[in-house]
């Protein structure tokens, strides 16, 4: 991608230049510049004037005269003169478009930038310059300039051209840009200026602004992160402990960055002991008053604290210490704001849980009621009625042993509001005591092992609950049922009440909906639903109880209604919509989330992420869909260089930088940039059959090459996660396969490029006059193709964590890809001459045949409507991800054998003779499977079509109704009872159930309009 | 519950709970790391244990510009509160006060004169908690805004430009007292 900087208009001529000569070119008016800079060239022999003719030129329309300039910059290049700065800046502009394309800035301009600041460092234009050069990201030509300039002012009081060239010389000893052998150079002079630099602070009584120590926190944290890239480990440690420069000693001064970064640092050496005594030196200084007193009283200072002193070599005397200190800070919580009442709060938590349990309770007395509850009951005591206090308790309360969870649950959380709570108070903590218990089912201690076969027959429950004594399985499906009842009696009970219901709006979080998240969560833990894993079924109707996990979704989506701020809420809904195929439906509630410019690269897979498999109907709306995403990276990574990076070099933040050097880099690859790309093309190709550019050529994909490393980066946080630590977090259950990931990516990628290859045709108007030679390069470049394409699908197919990150249709996609690749490589290589067509084609086209078959008898719904059941209708509507995936495997082999097919007709119309063309063997294998393939998608319109006359029937508001809520005529068991109280009856979930059968319809009305073909 | 630190380009990945909110605007990447990029201390976030951004502060250390020095409206070397966040479930811990005594902390220590900001004139929560913090009115920007957040049938709204003068106004010249009465153009404002 090429940087413009002339996007706003050419450079100004130079002041020499004539009135009509500059008027012609302030105008545009090219052809009159052309004709008197000629003119003047010719005259004054000023090869200015030349220059500006060759650059504009550029701007006319014939090829010969656009590209003229391009002659001059080789020369230019190749002289090794020093250039005129102004011709530079001319030239600059009319090769504004090749730069990137025929011409690399890196090789052209940088260089040639670098020379002219050579000969001229003293000018102003040389920071220019190396602005120049760094929004080309050419950091080989920046360096050299900033090199260039540091040396030139090594006299002067400006102290920013030496941290300029020390941050350039760095980046570049990171970046690919640079050549291993300098590698090392560079990160050596990096790591050797510093210490300089660094050793100057140190031997300083004061340091004065113009001298070249290290004086602002950027440069101190410079320091640090070069000797962390490049330095060693023992002066890192030195460095740290340093009066002036170390941790200790800048936090005197006001500067905390440096100890927030160097703790992670330590923590990966396992400097336990240093992190232990920066902390309690970097506390102790807000007691001392030489910081304000609460400057680093973070709860990640105490965890780090309380962790290191657990691990400290003298453990004791640590912890005898983080007592000491966490006693003065409570001494000091009543002047402290409530964010740091909190802290010391949590930390006291947090002390009292890694104490060892000889020093909290050295006499074992009352087991249940311990130190560790009673220290829950008092922040609880404090914070109970807050949002956050699950979440703060939620991870103490899951490290509690059964008896102290029982006894905190049944004897200390009840009394928690006082003697005389009100109504809000204890609603308040019964949706606490729901939310804690749904928590403990998550955890390991309510379950004891017991002998799952019992007479003979395996039981299938490998546990006895400790809550309730019966068999179980983990969770534990009583306590879950019995969790449901109690939270749907305790939500009608809030409804049933006015005066509570005009509470609400006062509490801190309404307590209706952590009861409506503890009943869905519970039913869709009893529906069967799991975190995907590689053998979990291809339908999900296998796997799980249709009615439960409907009851679940029903249920949250009344809550929505109630509480439609609760983004939490709203975001697990759009993902249980998306797996229950009903992707327009949850288009509506994901568009009010109105995720927009910065944040869709964390959140659009939360929609975006396989959703052309899904409901490809989507993408045929007014606006493409997934077009603010697109203009997002289109804006954001317009220039080869980091948005702002300039800014922060003349601003001095060497640290913002080097971050946003980093942040830049994941962008360009991040996994959601390749869904961007993927899922477009994939609907495009749903509908249109064919694109306009290959994946490759696509703007956005420059930095993506097999070795990339794809970055992930989905924001969970806003999810409501009422887990433990024991299992997966709620996202992993709900989503409908696993989250985007580096092998994923690469494969839907590589998947693209295959297909580009097969759907490509020449344009028509192209005749090669040597028409051997021509077919011989496409042969050899169509060979060469796939011989990476089919190499990278296996190597990423392979990789060992490849089949946990992908669903079983996502799986045979590749695979058939990969296996159709390898097959279109052997059939266009192989000799017409060979006796016979080696065993491999035809077991490879065997096994695609058997792959199209199963698939086509497995997913696909019997020809009538007639014999279609609700269930199966739902599961085949939950199931499209699946069906899409026959699709494309069909397509792909449809394609695959018709590039083939092609390849032999064209040799076969090109020569004559009859020597040229495939092997018959070959094209026989090829026609079977072209057959084959055509069969299958045959069946796949047929299956859409089936859908669609079973979705137009009538009376499906009430078939869902009865799979959900059970007949009307019929008794409900007791859970579906509490689920339709919660719900108002079936008359509630009327609305529910019109709008998740129009949301199917509208999925399937837009397969109806996909090719199959 | 909540950490203080500096930003970091990656927490934009961790944004949610605040930005979802509808009451927090989401911005051009260009836009977050400008801040980042020339006044990187002032921009601050408080996350939570699990490194979810809970609330953040965007602020800068500027003069308006030398072309403006004769104008009524020349703004000295102040701060500016950009942008001050905080997500609903952190709410009433005082993390909007403390990064807000942050940024002014930063200003003193950038010598400024004053921290101003703009907030929206039916902004009633948020004008009581910076007059509880020591800010006051300066003058009314009239159509600052171009939609109305309460009032749909309008496309524009007034808003306050409030400040609270820092140390180096030692003599409280740059504040007023009746600051409502002075009522400028969105133009005059930089």
């Amino acid at each position: 991608m090429a940087y413009n900087k002339y996007r706003y208009g050419p450079p100004a001529l130079k002041s020499s230049v004539d009135m009509q000569l500059q008027s012609a070119f302030s105008d545009g008016n090219w052809s009159t510049v052309v004709r008197l800079a000629a003119k003047r060239f010719a005259t004054f022999k000023d090869p200015y004037y030349e220059a500006i003719k060759v650059s504009t030129e550029a701007q006319l329309q014939g090829t010969a005269e656009k590209c003229a300039v391009l002659v001059h910059v080789d020369e230019l290049v190749k002289s090794k003169k020093t250039p005129d700065i102004d011709t530079l800046d001319l030239f600059e502009w009319a090769c504004q478009d090749f730069i990137g394309y025929e011409i690399e800035f890196a090789e052209t301009f940088g260089p040639l930038r670098a020379r002219w600041v050579k000969a001229n460092a003293n000018s102003p234009m040389a920071v220019s310059c190396l602005q120049g050069c760094l929004e080309q990201w050419d950091l080989v030509s920046a360096q050299q300039i900033a090199a260039t300039l540091d040396k030139t002012h090594a006299n002067s009081a400006d102290r920013r051209y030496m941290f300029w060239n020390i941050t350039l010389t760095f980046l570049l000893s990171i970046s690919p840009q640079c050549t291993e052998a300098s590698r090392k150079v560079y990160s050596l002079l990096t790591v050797r200026q510093l210490q300089k630099a660094a050793d100057i602070t140190e031997s300083s009584e004061k340091l004065e602004k113009t001298d070249k120590g290290l004086l602002t926190e950027e440069e101190v944290c410079l320091y640090y992160r070069v000797l962390l890239g490049h330095g060693t480990k023992e002066e890192f440690l030195t460095r740290l402990k340093s009066p002036k420069l170390g941790a200790i000693g800048q936090l005197k001064q006001g500067h905390k960055l440096l100890f927030c970064e160097c703790l992670d640092a330590l923590e990966t050496w396992g400097e336990w002991d240093t992190i232990y005594e920066l902390c309690r030196d970097a506390l102790k200084l807000g007691l001392d008053g030489s910081t304000t007193p609460f400057f680093v009283c973070d709860l990640r200072i105490w965890k780090k604290f309380v962790a290191a002193a657990t691990e400290a070599t003298n453990a004791d005397a640590a912890l005898d210490e983080v007592q000491n200190v966490l006693k003065q800070f409570i001494e000091l919580k009543d002047k402290a704001t409530p964010m740091y009442k909190k802290n010391i709060s949590l930390a006291l938590l947090e002390t009292t849980f890694r104490l060892p349990s000889t020093t909290i309770n050295p006499n074992h007395e009352n087991k249940a009621l311990s130190p560790k509850v009673i220290q829950i009951g008092l922040f609880l005591d404090e914070y109970y009625e807050r949002f956050a206090a699950f979440d703060d308790v939620k991870g103490y309360v899951a490290e509690l042993g059964y008896e102290e969870a029982k006894t905190f649950l049944e004897d200390v959380l009840p009394n928690i509001p006082g003697e005389n709570p009100t109504k809000a108070q204890q609603i308040i903590i019964t949706a606490l005591e729901c939310r804690l218990r749904y928590t403990l089912t998550t955890c390991p201690q309510t379950l004891s092992p017991h002998p799952t076969v019992v007479e003979g027959t395996d039981q299938g429950k490998p546990f006895k609950c400790r809550v309730c004594s019966n068999l179980a399985k983990s969770p534990c499906e009583d306590c879950l049922k019995k969790l449901i009842i109690d939270a749907a009696n305790a939500y009608s009970q809030v409804a049933a009440d006015k005066e509570l219901l005009a509470a609400i709006p006062k509490l801190d979080r309404d307590p209706r909906l952590d009861l409506a998240l503890v009943m869905g969560n519970s039913l869709l833990k009893l529906s069967g639903l799991r975190p995907k894993l590689p053998n979990f079924a291809q339908s999900l109707w296998q796997d799980v109880q249709p009615e439960v996990l409907l009851q679940a979704v029903l249920l949250l989506d009344t809550q929505l209604r109630v509480t439609p701020n609760d983004n939490g809420l709203r975001l697990m809904l759009v993902q249980l919509y998306l797996l229950f195929g009903c992707a327009s439906y949850a288009h509506q509630l994901w568009v009010p989330l109105d995720v927009k410019r910065t944040i869709q690269d964390a959140l659009s897979p939360l929609f975006f992420d396989r959703i052309s498999s899904i409901s490809p109907g989507l993408f045929q709306g007014t606006r493409p869909l997934m077009e603010p995403l697109r203009a997002y990276y289109s804006q954001s990574l317009r220039d080869p260089s980091p948005v702002r990076i300039w800014d922060a070099f003349s601003s001095g933040s060497y640290t913002s930088v080097l971050d946003m050097a980093e942040y830049d880099k994941k962008l360009r690859t991040s996994c959601t940039l390749v869904m961007t790309l993927v899922e477009e093309r994939r609907a495009a190709r749903l509908f249109v059959g064919k694109l306009d550019i290959d994946i490759d050529d696509h703007i956005l994909a420059t930095d993506i090459v097999e070795d990339t490393t794809l970055v992930h980066k989905t924001d969970y946080g806003s999810f409501p996660n009422l887990e433990s630590a024991n299992g997966p977090p709620i996202q992993d259950f709900i989503r409908l396969g696993p989250g985007p990931s580096n092998e994923r990516s690469h494969l839907s990628f590589l998947a693209e490029q295959y297909l580009d290859l097969l759907s490509y045709t020449p344009p028509k108007d192209y005749k090669p006059s040597k028409a051997a030679e021509a077919a011989a390069r496409d042969k050899a470049y169509n060979l060469e193709t796939l011989i990476r394409i089919n190499t990278s699908l296996t190597d990423f197919l392979h990789k060992p964590p490849t089949p946990k990150l992908l669903t079983p249709p996502e799986t045979n996609y590749y695979t058939a890809l990969s296996l159709l690749s390898a097959l279109v490589l052997t059939a266009i290589s192989l000799p017409k001459s060979e006796a016979s067509v080696p065993t491999i084609v035809s077991q490879t086209t065997q096994s695609l045949k058997t792959t199209l078959t199963t698939l086509r008898t497995g997913l696909l719904s019997p020809r009538s409507t007639a014999s279609v059941s609700t269930e199966q209708t739902i599961s085949s509507l939950c199931d499209m991800p699946a069906f899409s995936s026959v699709r494309d495997i069909a397509l792909g082999t449809k394609l695959s054998a018709a590039f083939v097919l092609a390849c032999h007709e064209r040799e076969t119309a090109r020569d004559k003779s009859g020597r040229s063309g495939l092997h018959k063997g070959v094209v026989m294998e090829m026609k079977a499977l072209e057959s084959a393939a055509a069969k299958t998608l045959a069946d796949a319109r047929a299956h859409v079509g089936v859908l669609k006359g079973v979705m137009n029937e009538s009376g499906w508001l009430d078939r869902l109704l009865d799979v959900v809520l059970g007949e009307e005529d019929k008794e409900a068991d007791e859970l579906t009872d509490k689920v339709s109280d919660v719900v108002d009856g079936r008359a509630g979930a009327e609305e529910w159930a019109g709008k998740v059968v129009e949301s199917w319809r509208e999925g399937v009305k837009g397969w109806g309009m996909v090719r199959f073909e | 519950m909540a950490n203080f630190r500096r930003f970091r380009p990656d927490d934009l990945n961790k944004l949610s709970k605040c930005n979802l909110d509808p009451l927090t605007e989401t911005y051009e990447l260009s836009f977050y790391l400008q801040y980042y990029a020339k006044w990187p201390s002032l921009f601050q976030v408080a996350e939570d244990e699990n490194g979810n951004i809970i609330g953040y502060i965007m602020g800068k250390l500027e003069s308006s510009p030398d072309v403006y020095k004769f104008s009524e409206h020349y703004l000295p070397w102040h701060a500016h509160i950009t942008a001050v966040t905080v997500a609903p479930e952190a709410r009433r811990l005082g993390i909007g006060k403390l990064l807000t005594e942050q940024l002014e902390a930063a200003g003193d220590a950038g010598n400024a004169w004053f921290i101003d900001l703009f907030v929206r004139k039916t902004n009633h929560k948020a004008i009581k908690f910076y007059e509880s913090m020591g800010y006051s009115i300066f003058r009314v920007v009239k159509e600052y805004y171009g939609d109305h957040s309460t009032d749909p049938t309008q496309n524009s709204e007034d808003a306050y430009d409030m400040r609270k003068p820092l140390k180096r106004d030692v003599k409280k010249e740059h504040i007023r007292t009746d600051g409502e009465k002075h009522e400028v153009d969105p133009t005059d404002v930089w």
